[in-house]
């Protein structure tokens, strides 16, 4: 009894000693090396995720997808697993398409943590991770994508591979498109799971997703308008060409294909924009200035019809298709006698112009050429937009009025050339081009809207409907028939403009602009449509080149957008009920 | 047998009311101690759980939205337009195939005067509105 009770007293002992041990080690860790305890504990058990917002949607004016993002597998490694860099290097740059040397490079590094490959397909990325699962990673990451590939790429733009605005839309609204960072700070256990997800104390600040942009692009008629401007080039073998297209009462740009100025190289793809130069990122439409030509001589007509220098049915004589104007002697592309003026624009006599213009002056056409937006930006929500060339008239020279008044000696951007259109063809009211017409968030409650905005009026609704039928018979009698769409009237100018010789700084005989621009039905416009192709092989008139691109698109868009033929002639039928 | 029985006789505890009343104590907290960390362990689990479900979820909403994004990609003109005219062998209507159909403004009351003809492609419902 006596030895058992000893026993017990001993085991007893024991345990107490282990206890006070255990008691001890528990006041050493819980107390003394709490706080040092606790931060490390911290720093394993919770991680602080950084939360990425979605990128808005931009949509075209009819809700349908351009640019959206998609979740896709950034591949990432943790060096210090890796037991050997080269081998796992080589094995990995196969997989992912990446140089070897680069990813043992980083494998090799004392980085906790190295990005190998980001926003690679699936199956690639689970191939990645197979190698080694405890130094290979995958983490989601939002990839942009543009669902329709070319369809308005230069509007568009792109962004990089952190999601961040490049060009175009993508640039311009890149705050709006973003969205703000959130972050949360989760617990893990020692396999990296989320433990109590939602749980109380769950410290998080969610991401604000960006908001999303409607355009004012209509995807059907910017397909119209790349498809045609494409067969034009290809046809005449260009350098390259801008077509827009714009509703001439608001200003909305419903179409603006820019293509190329390399030969043979494909449409500028933002879901790949590393394989394009940078030269055809930009949106030239915007950014690049060129000499109008014949289609300047609008401006011309508008403001001496405005100024009464001249009725539509005065007749002017050609002087057989020569005038001297200073030191320079100017011709006309065919010999004319006497013309009315209506005949001067409709067979783009440059001597008829040039008249027009000397009785006009220099102060009264500079009026009219700033009046119509020329010399200065037009304001349309596009990055890169330029001035254009244009000096005060104070500082012409003796033949500056007889050049400008024929489109030579200015520089004017193909977005400021369709607007000034615009106005003749909406009554003499100047509107900002725009291309964004809503900024909206996702949950649909705040919106942003932009409404069409006039810059002035430019000249009066008599001289838009007078300078509207002299524009019209350039299409029916003058250099313009092919620009004629079939069913519909349409009214519009021609250019050929010869372009500057960078060699010899002297007008080049055989590099030209092409280009048309107008509007259609004539009577009651629904479009205006400029189409611009730069150097031409061949034949470069703009009545050859650039006037069938305007007739296709015209044709196709009017037909797409139901707007009535009003011109039944042929054997179109008209049923009345 | 008897040696047994005379242990438990003589158990520090044994005929104590108090003592038993300790051991039931005992046993409740450690109960109770169980009844806590069961709870936690199912908790847990059922984190684990949701967590599991939640990443199912985000899957399938991603899978869901790339087959969004394809039938996006699908839709486009460009595609549209080369099936229509290439593999179903479609043609844009000539200019005489187009029947303009328009409402009289006057007298809407008056019987239709002349019929729609019946090889009538498209009719123009709207006047050109964007």
């Amino acid at each position: 009894m006596t030895d058992r009770r000893k026993r017990i007293a001993f085991v007893a002992a024991v345990l107490c000693a282990v206890f006070v041990c255990l008691v001890a080690r528990l006041v050493y860790l819980q107390v003394i090396e709490r706080s040092e305890l606790a931060r490390r504990a911290e720093r394993q058990q919770e991680q602080l995720v950084k939360l990425e917002p979605k990128r808005g949607t931009i949509y075209d004016r009819r809700g349908r997808e351009l640019a959206v993002s998609v979740e896709v597998e950034s591949v990432y490694g943790v060096p210090s697993e890796v037991d050997d860099p080269r081998t796992t290097a080589s094995r990995l740059a196969r997989i992912l398409s990446e140089n070897p040397s680069d990813i043992q490079k980083k494998l090799a590094s004392d980085r906790r943590f190295v990005w190998l490959s980001r926003k690679v397909d699936p199956a690639r990325a689970e191939k990645a991770k197979e190698i080694d699962p405890d130094a290979i990673g995958l983490r989601l990451e939002a990839r942009r994508f543009y669902p329709k590939k070319t369809l308005a790429g230069a509007v568009l733009g792109f962004t990089n591979i952190d999601n961040k605005g490049i060009e175009g839309i993508e640039l311009l609204y890149d705050r709006e498109l973003r969205g703000v960072d959130g972050w949360i700070l989760a617990e893990k256990d020692a396999r990296g799971r989320t433990v109590f997800p939602g749980g109380n104390g769950l410290q998080y600040n969610l991401p604000q997703p960006g908001k999303d942009i409607y355009l004012t692009i209509d995807e059907v008629i910017q397909h119209i308008a790349e498809k045609e401007l494409d067969r034009g080039l290809a046809e005449s073998k260009a350098r390259g060409g801008v077509c827009i297209v714009m509703q001439p009462q608001t200003g909305e740009i419903i179409a603006l294909a820019v293509r190329s100025a390399a030969r043979g190289s494909a449409a500028f793809n933002p879901n790949n924009p590393q394989r394009h130069r940078p030269d055809e990122w930009r949106n030239r439409a915007v950014t690049d200035a060129f000499e109008p030509g014949s289609i300047f001589k609008a401006v011309l007509a508008a403001a001496a019809i405005e100024e009464r220098a001249v009725h539509p049915q005065e007749r002017i004589d050609c002087s057989a298709g020569s005038i001297q104007v200073a030191d320079r002697v100017i011709k006309d592309a065919h010999k004319n006698g006497v013309l009315t003026f209506a005949d001067v624009i409709a067979e783009s006599s440059n001597v008829g112009t040039i008249k027009v213009a000397q009785r006009l002056g220099k102060a009264r056409l500079a009026k009219y050429i700033e009046a119509f937006g020329f010399g200065r930006k037009t304001g349309v929500d596009l990055p890169g937009e330029i001035s254009g060339l244009y000096r005060d008239y104070r500082l012409w020279s003796g033949v500056s009025l007889a050049t400008i008044s024929i489109g030579q000696e200015i520089g004017v951007t193909p977005i400021q050339m369709a607007t000034a259109y615009s106005a003749i063809a909406n009554g003499g009211i100047l509107m900002r081009p725009y291309v964004v017409s809503e900024v909206r968030d996702k949950s649909g409650k705040e919106s942003v809207k932009t409404s069409p905005a006039a810059v002035g009026r430019v000249v009066s609704e008599e001289t838009c409907a007078t300078l509207r039928k002299i524009l019209q018979r350039v299409v029916e009698e003058g250099t313009g028939k092919k620009a004629k769409p079939a069913g519909y009237t349409a009214a519009g100018k021609t250019g050929t403009a010869q372009k500057i010789d960078q060699r010899t700084g002297t007008y080049s005989k055989n590099d030209y602009v092409s280009s048309f621009v107008g509007f259609a039905p004539a009577g009651a416009p629904k479009l205006t449509i400029l189409v611009m192709v730069d150097s031409p092989e061949g034949v470069a008139w703009g009545g050859s080149v650039a006037a069938p691109v305007f007739r296709a698109v015209a044709e196709q868009s009017l037909a797409y957008l139901q707007v009535p033929p009003d011109d039944l002639g042929g054997r179109m039928l008209l049923v009345t009920r | 047998m008897n040696s047994r029985i005379g242990h438990i006789a003589s158990f520090p505890f044994a005929g104590s009311k108090s003592g038993i009343r300790k051991v039931v104590m005992a046993c409740l907290v450690v109960a109770g101690l169980l009844a806590y960390v069961g709870g936690k362990v199912q908790i847990m689990r059922l984190g684990y759980k949701i967590d599991e479900l939640e990443r199912q979820k985000q899957d399938l909403e991603r899978a869901n939205r790339s087959l969004q994004i394809e039938a996006s990609s699908l839709s486009s003109p460009a595609r549209i337009e080369e099936i229509a005219l290439k593999r179903l062998g479609m043609v844009r209507p000539a200019k005489e195939n187009i029947v303009v159909v328009r409402r009289r403004t006057t007298d809407v009351s008056a019987p239709s005067t002349t019929r729609v003809d019946a090889s009538l492609l498209f009719q123009l419902k709207t006047d050109g509105e964007l």
